[in-house]
């Protein structure tokens, strides 16, 4: 029992997904068709990289919706008329980056909660786009980033190669620097971290600030896969996020887990999908077994913590 | 109490004790620190509950289960640690869990604040009910702490410590309404170290010792000098190494050092080779000054050179650790469970946990197999192998492994405190003699512990600790557990002076 639990949920939920689809819809699992579903999760995919880093560090970030509005109106508003795609691109990153870094400087630093600080940067992101735009739709996104995101290599598209890219530099990085011992020591006691040298509080923000920055290339993929931009794009990624994340494993305060654990959460959510699109069943519906979903993962959590 | 029984963690506290409290009569209770004598209490107040033995009560068994069980017995206690919640107020402290309601179901407050006041002006306390604990001084606290003991319709009391905090005039009134409860038929246990106070109030006295029985005598027959006897009277074992040689240099020297405004200033030098211990009772500053040595409390003044080095004062909460270490110098923190291990990680990363800390975030992290492989050689850490949760290791071992961590990152200075908590008799020899190689090699050792026996055998010189300044230095060839509990009694008049005087 104690050994089934420790692998990440994630796992036994895509798991379970793939063989209704195969019972009930085998001439679904194709790349083809599969690629296109999982494509639509990638932004949510590259947001819990951050996410999972900054709850590894026991901290949590809930200002990515904020950020990914932000440089989606920023890019689709022409606020930058006939800026370069390099100019939007760097622009997109250092954004993620400032948010992150305030975060991490406010949490790590000046000990602030992280889930109101996060909370209330995300909310004033929100606001300052809202004033912006007065309400109105901003206007088409660059071509360019359209065509990018519909590229293929062979069957699978771009961005799902892109996603998994990022994740295995993370997992690569996690792993083998420092930094990464540095995050499992705080994750799993602060106070022990700080008592064998660890910099506890600049390894938080430094979480932070990566966390920001992964917001930002998820913001450009999501600006990439609509043609229009909108005022309400991505305002419920960062609980996804969450979601996705304890899923995979990573228990929220215990600073466990790796990287692949909440990349199948978030493939079970693109599942999920095909699952409910597949069987016909409405928006309303997807919305309600998406919180079924992070009922169960905190459910699963109340376990976990108790059993061990 | 009747041959009380308790372990923790598979460490014993107390091994057959008993203990008969008469009402009318005060009962002191004492012992060195870690004798057993909080343990003993907290089982008679329900806080724990004993492992073996029965608590008879006018002849008839009861059981605690829980602090409440206690109280509604009658029995009622005043603990060490200050237990009132900061932000409530006095009179909500004192009726936590026992409010008073009106006859609509509420809390009476103005019953509470009525009865609060009248039991603190009892004490001659003019306090009002409706200030927040957290606006009390350290005294007042402990004062409130005892008007909500000593108030309670109880017959047996049960105070621990409860001067500690206090100056002259304030012991005065707890003597007096001590004298008080006796004249009513109570039965009153008082724990303190305070020589005089014993002599002054008490009827009969308990010596515990290592969890045990030493005796019971009444005061009358005692003198000073023959408890102080009572509670030494042990045969140092030969569990210690060899103490060392004719130390060298001066590694760390802390010169003019004053802990906070009011303690006076001393000096400390540790040289090469030696282990140097703070010894004392309990919580008389000695863990204050190695924790500000690594920022966690602000010193007042005070000059520390490192090897040559200046460290300047205050040295930052957040980096105090790291700087210390780059310098050489090692901290291991008394709670190896709360601030020293990772007990869900492997061996293998908690010993090299020090040995990453120097390095720059983007480096990549090296293997250290060698490195960890030859510490848990050369501790003897027995562990199925470097893989292996430190968690599910014995407390020995993880205490080698929390020691190993530093001696793994090139560190000549060790700051040790409680070298040996919850650890059997075999793993404390082993890590003594870790220590005496550490100092032999060209080390330097500051430790800091409990027990006094442990820093006599272990150590080459020992420096008293008595109100956040050093009282006494001494050999620890010559020291006995005697000369040491006098040197730190001794000094008691002397601080209760500096107590007063404001």
């Amino acid at each position: 029992m104690r050994r089934l639990l420790r692998i990440p949920p994630a796992y036994y939920v895509f798991a379970v997904l793939l063989l209704i689809l195969w019972v009930a819809r085998p001439n679904m699992l194709n790349l083809n068709v599969m690629g296109i579903f999982v494509r639509q999760i990638v932004p949510l995919g590259i947001l819990v990289l951050g996410q999972l880093l900054v709850m590894r560090v026991r901290s949590i970030d809930l200002s990515g919706g904020g950020v990914i509005l932000l440089i989606n109106y920023t890019i689709s508003s022409g606020v930058f008329p006939g800026a370069s795609m390099i100019f939007l691109i760097v622009l997109a990153l250092a954004t993620g980056l400032a948010v992150g870094l305030f975060n991490g400087l406010m949490v790590g630093v000046r000990r602030a909660s992280a889930v109101i600080v996060t909370l209330a940067v995300g909310i004033v992101l929100v606001g300052f786009v809202q004033y912006l735009s007065s309400g109105k739709p901003p206007g088409d996104v660059p071509g360019m980033f359209g065509d990018i995101y519909n590229t293929k290599l062979g069957p699978v598209p771009t961005p799902v190669i892109f996603w998994v890219v990022v994740s295995a530099a993370l997992s690569l990085f996690l792993s083998r620097t420092v930094f990464g011992r540095y995050v499992t020591s705080v994750g799993e006691n602060v106070q022990a971290a700080h008592f064998s040298g660890v910099p506890v509080a600049r390894t938080v923000v430094l979480a932070h600030t990566l966390a920001g920055l992964l917001a930002g290339v998820s913001a450009l993929v999501q600006t990439a896969s609509i043609a229009v931009g909108s005022v309400r794009v991505g305002l419920d990624l960062p609980i996804l996020a969450v979601a996705a994340t304890i899923l995979g494993g990573v228990v929220f305060g215990r600073g466990e887990g790796g990287v692949w654990g909440p990349f199948f959460g978030v493939l079970s959510f693109a599942l999920l999908f095909v699952v409910m699109t597949t069987f016909g069943v409405d928006e309303p519906g997807k919305l309600i077994a998406q919180g079924l979903i992070i009922l169960l993962a905190a459910i699963f959590y109340g376990v976990r913590s108790r059993s061990s | 109490m009747s041959d009380i029984r308790k372990a923790f963690a598979g460490t014993a506290a107390l091994k057959g004790v008993s203990i008969a409290l008469q009402s009318g009569s005060v009962h002191a209770l004492m012992g060195e620190n870690g004798a057993g004598k909080s343990t003993l209490m907290k089982i008679l107040a329900g806080v724990h509950q004993p492992d073996g033995g029965a608590i008879l009560r006018d002849g008839r068994q009861v059981a605690f289960h829980r602090p409440k069980d206690a109280l509604q017995a009658g029995i009622s206690t005043v603990f060490q640690e200050l237990s009132l919640l900061p932000n409530l107020t006095i009179a909500e402290n004192m009726f936590l869990g026992r409010e008073p309601t009106t006859a609509f179901g509420g809390v009476d407050h103005r019953r509470m604040r009525r009865e609060a006041g009248k039991a603190l002006a009892e004490l001659g306390l003019a306090l009002d009910p409706g200030t927040l604990i957290s606006r009390l001084s350290i005294a007042e606290r402990q004062f409130v702490e005892i008007a909500h003991g000593i108030m309670t319709d109880a017959s047996v009391f049960i105070l621990d410590e409860p001067t500690a905090a206090l100056n002259a005039a304030d012991v005065e009134v707890l003597n007096r309404h001590i004298r008080r409860l006796k004249d009513e038929g109570k039965a009153v246990v008082y724990i303190s170290h305070r020589m005089d106070e014993i002599f002054a109030i008490c009827d009969t006295v308990t010596v515990l010792k290592d969890g045990e029985l030493v005796g019971t005598r009444p005061v009358a027959e005692m003198t000073p000098a023959a408890l102080i006897a009572m509670m030494v009277g042990r045969e140092l074992t030969d569990l210690f190494p060899q103490r060392g040689d004719a130390p060298g240099p001066a590694m760390l020297s802390v010169e003019d050092f004053r802990v906070t405004e009011r303690s006076r200033p001393f000096s400390l030098s540790l040289r090469r080779g030696e282990i140097v211990a703070l010894a004392g009772l309990e919580g008389q500053g000695q863990q204050r000054f190695v924790r500000s040595l690594v920022g966690q409390y602000h010193p007042f003044a005070g000059r520390v050179t490192i090897k040559d080095r200046s460290l300047p004062l205050p040295v930052s909460p957040g980096g105090g650790v790291r700087r210390l270490q780059a310098m050489g110098v090692g901290f291991v923190p008394e709670d190896r469970k709360e601030d020293g291990l990772f007990l869900g990680l492997s061996v293998a990363h908690n010993i090299a946990a020090a040995l990453h800390s120097k390095r720059s975030e983007l480096a990549l992290a090296a293997s250290y197999h060698r490195r960890i492989a030859d510490t848990m050689s050369s501790l003897a850490v027995k562990a199925s192998g470097p893989g292996a949760a430190v968690g599910t290791l014995s407390g020995g071992n993880q205490q080698k492994v929390l020691l190993g961590r530093y001696l793994a990152a090139d560190i000549d200075i060790l700051l040790v405190e409680e070298p040996t908590r919850g650890v059997d008799i075999g793993a404390k020899s082993e890590i003594y003699r870790l220590l005496r190689d550490f100092a032999r090699k060209g080390g330097a050792v500051l430790v800091l512990s409990r027990e006094t026996v442990e820093l006599i055998g272990l150590c080459d010189r020992i420096c008293v600790v008595h109100n956040d300044t050093i009282v006494k230095e001494m050999p620890a060839a010559d020291a006995t557990e005697h000369n040491i509990l006098d040197a730190a009694l001794s000094a008691n008049g002397t601080a209760r002076t500096i107590n007063d005087s404001h």
